[in-house]
């Protein structure tokens, strides 16, 4: 496989407009993550993260723009988007989303199995090993989902994100629900996989922690547009809200500070 | 006349609120003004605040008039916290009108019977034309499916068939019999067990068991992202879970339905002997000429449609689930009784086509 030239976008998406029925979640979403970069996606509960990873990955349909993957656009015409617009992309969702039916290793190898059917076991098994290795899993193989812990469900989630060697990663809430050494480890990780692979990476999170260790960009988004976009330096000096969400302050209740008594009073 | 007057203790307890707002309330009804005299209350918990917001907030809505007397300055503070009565109306307000709701029932309904529809050709796709293109991911998986979804519905579709061609034939033998007919009792039993019970039975016992089971399962998985994250593998869900499903049904349903029209049957031929003296060898010969090969197309048909139904439906239901665990309960009850309800709609549509 020819490596792209360096000025294709991993990920470029213009104009997306999404909602479910008639709510309107993403209105205008515009964003470029170039080849390397690990893009934080940030905003508090109910500001689009979710539904912008769910079009972007091509998951739902948008109503309005474009997503494109390397440079081609995701294809709808069809209902859905063609099995090849996946090749070089990895996701690790939120839960690891590990087949429950399946042991850690042939969920780890089902990607592969599914592109080239006529791999042999033994390749396969040495593979799933590999891939777990790197993830620090080795011993969990052979068990099944159902008997890992959350950390552990969601790094083998990562190791299956691994197995076609992406050139994009999606990780949606890597660290939500674990504690915070176990998040700790995961996002070193995922920062050991950009320096060793070079792996471009769109990370969802709302853990402070999580976006200074992983973040080189941050994109802000707030009522389904983007509020902002930069460096972490760049935020500090940002709009206020994008700096009250990194200072940890919580908006400010508007006008309910002095609200009149609600009660008729006598002596 | 004084105004009414509620008076409120030092401490409010769960128990002397629930009394307080059964008087107030009756207070409310007869008079239009109420003085609170609340000059032994000591404090004001979330309960009190909540009781107090309350009877204010109705106060307000019947257009009659609530004073609080003697509030001493440490409650004050957190009546203050109390927001005023909403003018608003509740909930109701906001509900949909009976025509809106009326249209977007009808519209989802609509809308899942199109995702059976396509379900139904893409899976019949992948089962002919396209079957090449089916990578096959989990070769021993039909397999697994056939023994959990067909198989080990085995014992209770002999049982409940079997009881069921009993009564059967123990009812209409005795009819038959005060006119000397009871042989007849073998056309019966074996044209309605293989027409008509036998799919049947068979249809409502897999829509409970294994329509239930497909559903439970695909909407755990959708819940917890597996089926998007076999999307974003490239890997088709229909492919990947439905059709394996699809086989194993297809293939195990008519089997279940011709041995629960064998348990029926035999069951028949346990009553003719013991209650009607009718040797089985006679019963069989009867049953031999009173079935035609269009009943056994009949209940070919029947079961063949019938798995499908449950199928298709059940995959519907289950992948199409939004929100939590609770959704997955909810999407299994829907199954269960939109398969049955299909079922039997199927069957009688098929009863006007066959009596053509």
């Amino acid at each position: 496989m020819a490596r792209e030239n360096d000025d294709t976008l991993p990920l470029r998406v213009r104009g997306l407009r999404a909602g479910y029925g008639t709510r309107v979640i993403l209105d205008g979403v515009d964003l470029e993550v170039p080849r390397g970069e690990i893009r934080v996606i940030l905003g508090g509960s109910g500001s689009g993260k979710s539904t912008l990873l769910r079009n972007v990955i091509g998951l739902e349909r948008p109503w309005a723009g474009t997503v494109e993957l390397f440079g081609a656009p995701l294809d709808w015409s069809e209902g859905r988007p063609p099995d090849d617009s996946y090749e070089k992309i990895g996701v690790l969702f939120q839960g690891g989303a590990l087949i429950s039916s399946l042991t850690v290793e042939e969920n780890v190898t089902l990607p592969l199995r599914i592109r080239n059917p006529g791999l042999s076991r033994g390749l396969l098994r040495e593979l799933a090993r590999a891939k777990l290795r790197q993830v620090r899993m080795e011993e969990a193989g052979t068990k099944m989902p159902g008997e890992l812990s959350g950390g552990m469900r969601k790094r083998a989630g990562l190791a299956r994100a691994l197995v076609t060697d992406p050139e994009l990663l999606f990780c949606d809430e890597p660290s939500a629900g674990l504690d915070p050494v176990t998040s700790r480890s995961l996002d070193d990780l995922l920062l050991e996989l950009r320096e060793t692979l070079g792996i471009t990476m769109v990370v969802i999170t709302h853990e402070l922690d999580s976006i200074k260790a992983l973040a080189d960009r941050v994109t802000y988004l707030s009522q389904g547009k983007v509020l902002f976009e930069g460096t972490l330096d760049e935020a500090a000096r940002g709009p206020q809200e994008v700096r009250d969400f990194l200072d940890r302050k919580p908006p400010e209740p508007d006008g309910n500070a002095e609200a009149p008594m609600a009660f008729r009073l006598e002596e | 006349m004084p105004p009414a007057s509620l008076k409120i203790p030092a401490t409010l307890s769960p128990d002397t609120v629930a009394r307080l707002e059964v008087e107030a309330r009756g207070l409310l009804r007869k008079e239009g003004e109420i003085r609170v005299d609340a000059s032994d209350l000591e404090s004001l918990d979330g309960l009190g605040q909540a009781f107090l917001a309350a009877l204010n907030t109705d106060a307000e809505r019947q257009g009659k008039k609530l004073v609080l007397q003697g509030v001493r300055p440490e409650v004050r503070e957190a009546l203050g916290r109390i927001p005023a009565p909403s003018k608003e109306g509740d909930a109701a307000a906001s509900r949909p009108s009976l025509f809106e709701a009326a249209g977007g029932g009808a519209y989802s309904l609509m809308r899942e019977w199109r995702d059976i529809a396509l379900l139904l050709s893409e899976s019949l796709y992948y089962s002919t034309v396209g079957f090449r293109k089916h990578k096959t991911l989990m070769p021993g998986d039909t397999v697994t499916q056939m023994i959990r979804l067909g198989s080990s519905a085995l014992p209770i579709v002999l049982l409940l068939s079997g009881l069921i061609g009993f009564t059967l034939a123990l009812q209409s033998g005795l009819q038959l019999s005060k006119y000397g007919a009871a042989i007849f009792l073998a056309d019966g039993i074996g044209i309605s067990m293989i027409t008509e019970i036998g799919p049947l039975m068979t249809a409502v016992i897999l829509a409970g068991r294994s329509g239930s089971a497909i559903t439970a399962e695909l909407a755990t998985m959708t819940v917890q992202e597996e089926v998007a994250a076999l999307q974003s593998m490239s890997v088709n869900p229909l492919q990947f879970l439905v059709l394996p499903r699809f086989w194993a049904l297809s293939i195990t349903q008519p089997l279940l339905t011709i041995a629960s029209a064998l348990a029926g049957v035999f069951a028949g031929a346990v009553v003719a002997l013991l209650f009607f003296d009718i040797s089985p060898s006679a019963f069989f010969n009867e049953v031999q000429q009173a079935v035609q090969m269009q009943y056994l197309w009949q209940m070919a048909i029947k079961s063949l449609t019938f798995s499908w139904l449950i199928v298709l439906i059940a995959a519907v239901k289950g992948l199409g689930v939004r929100g939590g665990a609770d959704a997955v309960g909810r999407a299994t009850t829907a199954c269960v009784v939109t398969c049955i309800f299909a079922i039997v709609l199927a069957d009688a549509l098929f009863s006007f086509i066959f009596y053509l």
